[in-house]
């Protein structure tokens, strides 16, 4: 606003073009992860999937079975309950509070792989908000993403959250011994998923009762091999 | 769900931008959101107009929001269609990236996924 002579004001209208995209911003620090983890030699997998469905069980069956060293970043709305669970295998474990926000960004898991010693790990998994609407927004800088849900939270769950199953490198049907039990067809959730993601490997779980873990393992060293990153810790 | 947090990346943006170019007032911002976003316009709306009346969003106080929504652009890698997909492929609440000439889902997604602020209009 301008003084003119006389004590009137005039304004002044500008048009000012910003084209400031906040998804590259997000997608930017992302790369500058994905940068880090290759410069460690190490496989990024972040896991995403609803409430309940056994992420962090999935990450505790992991560590203890998989070779190889594995630092672990925890998202949840109150992460303590989730990194108290892995702390207790003695491993890099960084937990990450989300407040009220329903998912990771790059810019709070950029922060967390500071905190995590690079150089001794060979695997980074990070476990997100339990939550398949927001994560498909948001690149963590990970190589691999795996989606798992279970047959309890129903069997239209992947009809249901399409861009979450699209955006997967690897999907997980957990509870399958329970299927009968709560009226769910695993056979259909892994149709679903394959109509959506032809490409993508589905493998049946039940985690309670240690099936489908060991192709699991497979399929992710297998990432890490296709990726030319050496296990060295 | 994320539509607050979203709300408040694009005020920041609009807010340092009012700043560098000596704004004495946000009179309009226009915003780009992809149909492949999982956000909501009208709730981010919603949620700009609250930010925007915060005691310490001194210049956005009575500005204008608008969105402008980006339609999905993808190339199909089976049949080779590249184009816009119409609003009848898309569920406005499901968006799902298949092609509307052989409808294969392997596609590549090349337009729909951005959150921009694209300009702003200030009183200087």
């Amino acid at each position: 606003m301008f003084k003119k002579l006389g004590g009137d004001f005039i304004h002044k209208i500008a048009n000012i073009d910003v084209q400031h995209n906040i998804t590259k911003a997000n997608k930017k620090i992302a790369n500058r992860i994905t940068k880090k983890l290759n410069d460690s030699n190490i496989l990024g997998v972040d896991f995403v999937g609803a409430i309940g469905s056994g992420k962090t069980s999935l990450i505790e069956e992991l560590i203890e079975n998989m070779e190889g060293s594995i630092g672990v970043i925890v998202g949840d709305v109150i992460s303590k309950f989730d990194a108290g669970r892995i702390e207790k295998f003695n491993i890099p474990v960084v937990g990450l509070n989300t407040g009220k926000e329903c998912h990771l960004d790059a810019h709070l898991v950029e922060h967390a792989v500071e905190e995590l010693p690079l150089d001794k790990i060979d695997y980074l998994l990070i476990e997100n908000v339990g939550n398949l609407i927001c994560p498909v927004d948001f690149d963590l800088g990970s190589h691999i993403r795996v989606v798992i849900i279970s047959v309890s939270e129903g069997d239209d769950t992947a009809e249901k959250h399409p861009l979450i199953f699209q955006s997967a490198d690897l999907v997980i049907i957990n509870k399958i011994d329970i299927a009968d039990a709560v009226g769910a067809d695993a056979e259909k959730m892994v149709k679903d998923v394959k109509t959506l993601n032809p490409n993508v490997e589905v493998i049946k779980t039940s985690l309670k009762k240690g099936i489908g873990l060991d192709k699991i393992i497979n399929v992710i060293n297998q990432f890490k091999k296709d990726r030319n990153l050496k296990s060295t810790k | 769900m994320h539509e607050l947090s979203m709300a408040q990346s694009i005020m920041n943006a609009v807010i340092e931008t009012s700043e560098k170019n000596h704004a004495n007032k946000v009179i309009e911002v226009i915003i780009e959101i992809g149909k492949m976003t999982m956000l909501n316009s009208e709730q981010v709306i919603f949620m700009l107009e609250i930010l925007s009346e915060e005691e310490e969003n001194r210049l956005t106080h009575g500005a204008n929001f608008t969105v402008e929504e980006i339609p999905v652009e993808i190339e199909c890698l089976e049949c080779g269609f590249d184009g816009k997909l119409e609003n009848a492929d898309l569920d406005p609440y499901t968006p799902i990236s298949r092609c509307p000439k052989c409808g294969n889902f392997k596609v590549n997604v090349k337009n729909g996924k951005d959150i921009i602020v694209k300009n702003i209009v200030i009183d200087k």
